[in-house]
């Protein structure tokens, strides 16, 4: 019996001590970032999701995977800040093949806008920033729950003709007429590093600068 | 006799890029354009941007109405800004370009939004862009696609 409870609490205390020097080691490391911020919080696991890419595969939690990526929310109506976050990011790979990186991660976007942005019309779009890069699409409550797990956040507004505009929350759907007559959307723009153990690791907020952001990835990889 | 005939044309011909120049630098009504670019996007973008720095060289301040190009669906006036977490791009009524000033638009804030093209802008390309004053004046720019500035 005293055997037993003897083996329990030097478990405890295994995995405790692991606990405490994980997250020892990692606020450590946070103080080094320049453009990013740790996220990681083993408390809170990505949901269950699945969704399509853009060459018509399923896209789900396996595929963050053994293997880190970075990961960003976009849609193709977009003229400013998405083209220019897919911009950041293919410079920022470019940076890491140059240095040599040992770890350069798969880049992956999501739409928003899954009605619009198809997984055909996410390949063309996606893709011209950077061959490799994969765009997802899929349903859209699975997309919700995944923009909120990352603590994203976007908002659809649809202009009248008489310029008034109206704003429908992520979870409201749109009535048939605002799909007719086209909709913006506001949107978090942060690109999420996810981890090899499929969970989200750190978070680079905007102004998004390609050289800091190359210098962090290899920190915090380096460091993992 | 040749070789002075060449000068001539030379000259004339210098002379007339000259004129050209200060044509768009320094118009009657106030108003000058600098470095507008159509920003490259996938072929099958639905929208496309266009910056550019509008100056207002005279005494009043001036607004930029709207604008046309053929090929698209339409164009409209927009604002982007950082609000509450979320970046916000916002449709206008107008630009103000305030006297002796300039309105610079980039990505990330004020910029044209061309909506839905015809045909995809391939690097290199110009697109006729007109601009609409609420002074009664209108600006018809040759705007370069281009990667970024």
């Amino acid at each position: 019996m005293f055997k037993k409870i003897f083996i329990v609490v030097v478990m405890v205390v295994i995995v405790l001590s692991l606990y405490v020097n994980f997250n020892h080691n990692y606020k450590g490391l946070s103080k080094q970032l320049k453009a990013s911020f740790m996220l990681y919080n083993p408390d809170k696991e990505l949901s269950y999701f699945s969704l399509v890419d853009h060459n018509n595969n399923k896209f789900d939690n396996k595929n963050f995977k053994d293997k880190w990526t970075l990961l960003s929310f976009i849609y193709t109506h977009c003229p400013d800040v998405c083209p220019t976050g897919l911009m950041d990011m293919s410079i920022l790979k470019s940076i890491l093949i140059k240095r040599g990186a040992s770890i350069v991660p798969n880049i992956v976007t999501i739409t928003f806008d899954p009605i619009r942005d198809t997984p055909e019309v996410l390949k063309t779009y996606v893709t011209y920033f950077d061959k490799s890069f994969l765009g997802v699409s899929g349903n859209q409550s699975q997309i919700n729950q995944l923009v909120q797990d990352f603590g994203a956040y976007y908002e659809r507004v649809v202009y009248a003709k008489n310029g008034k505009s109206t704003v429908f929350k992520n979870d409201k759907p749109l009535p048939e007429w605002a799909l007719v007559a086209g909709y913006l959307i506001n949107h978090t723009a942060w690109i999420y590093l996810v981890g090899p153990n499929g969970q989200i690791f750190a978070g680079f907020p905007l102004p998004h600068n390609p050289l800091e952001m190359a210098d962090d990835i290899e920190l915090l990889t380096e460091n993992y | 006799m040749n070789k002075m005939i060449s000068s001539l044309v030379l000259i004339l011909l210098s002379l007339l890029v000259i004129t050209q120049t200060g044509a768009t630098n320094h118009d009657i009504d106030g108003i000058t354009i600098h470095n507008p670019w159509v920003r490259l996007a996938p072929s099958n973008a639905p929208v496309l941007g266009v910056f550019m720095e509008i100056h207002n060289n005279s005494n009043h301040d001036i607004r930029l109405l709207s604008a046309n190009a053929s090929g698209y669906k339409r164009l409209e006036l927009h604002k982007t800004e950082y609000k509450n977490g979320m970046m916000k791009m916002t449709k206008q009524g107008f630009m103000p370009i305030l006297a002796h000033d300039k309105l610079i638009l980039k990505p990330g804030s004020w910029h044209i939004m061309m909506i839905s093209p015809e045909s995809a802008s391939n690097e290199g390309e110009f697109v006729m862009v007109e601009l609409i004053f609420d002074n009664g004046s209108s600006k018809t720019l040759r705007v370069k696609v281009k990667k970024e500035i």
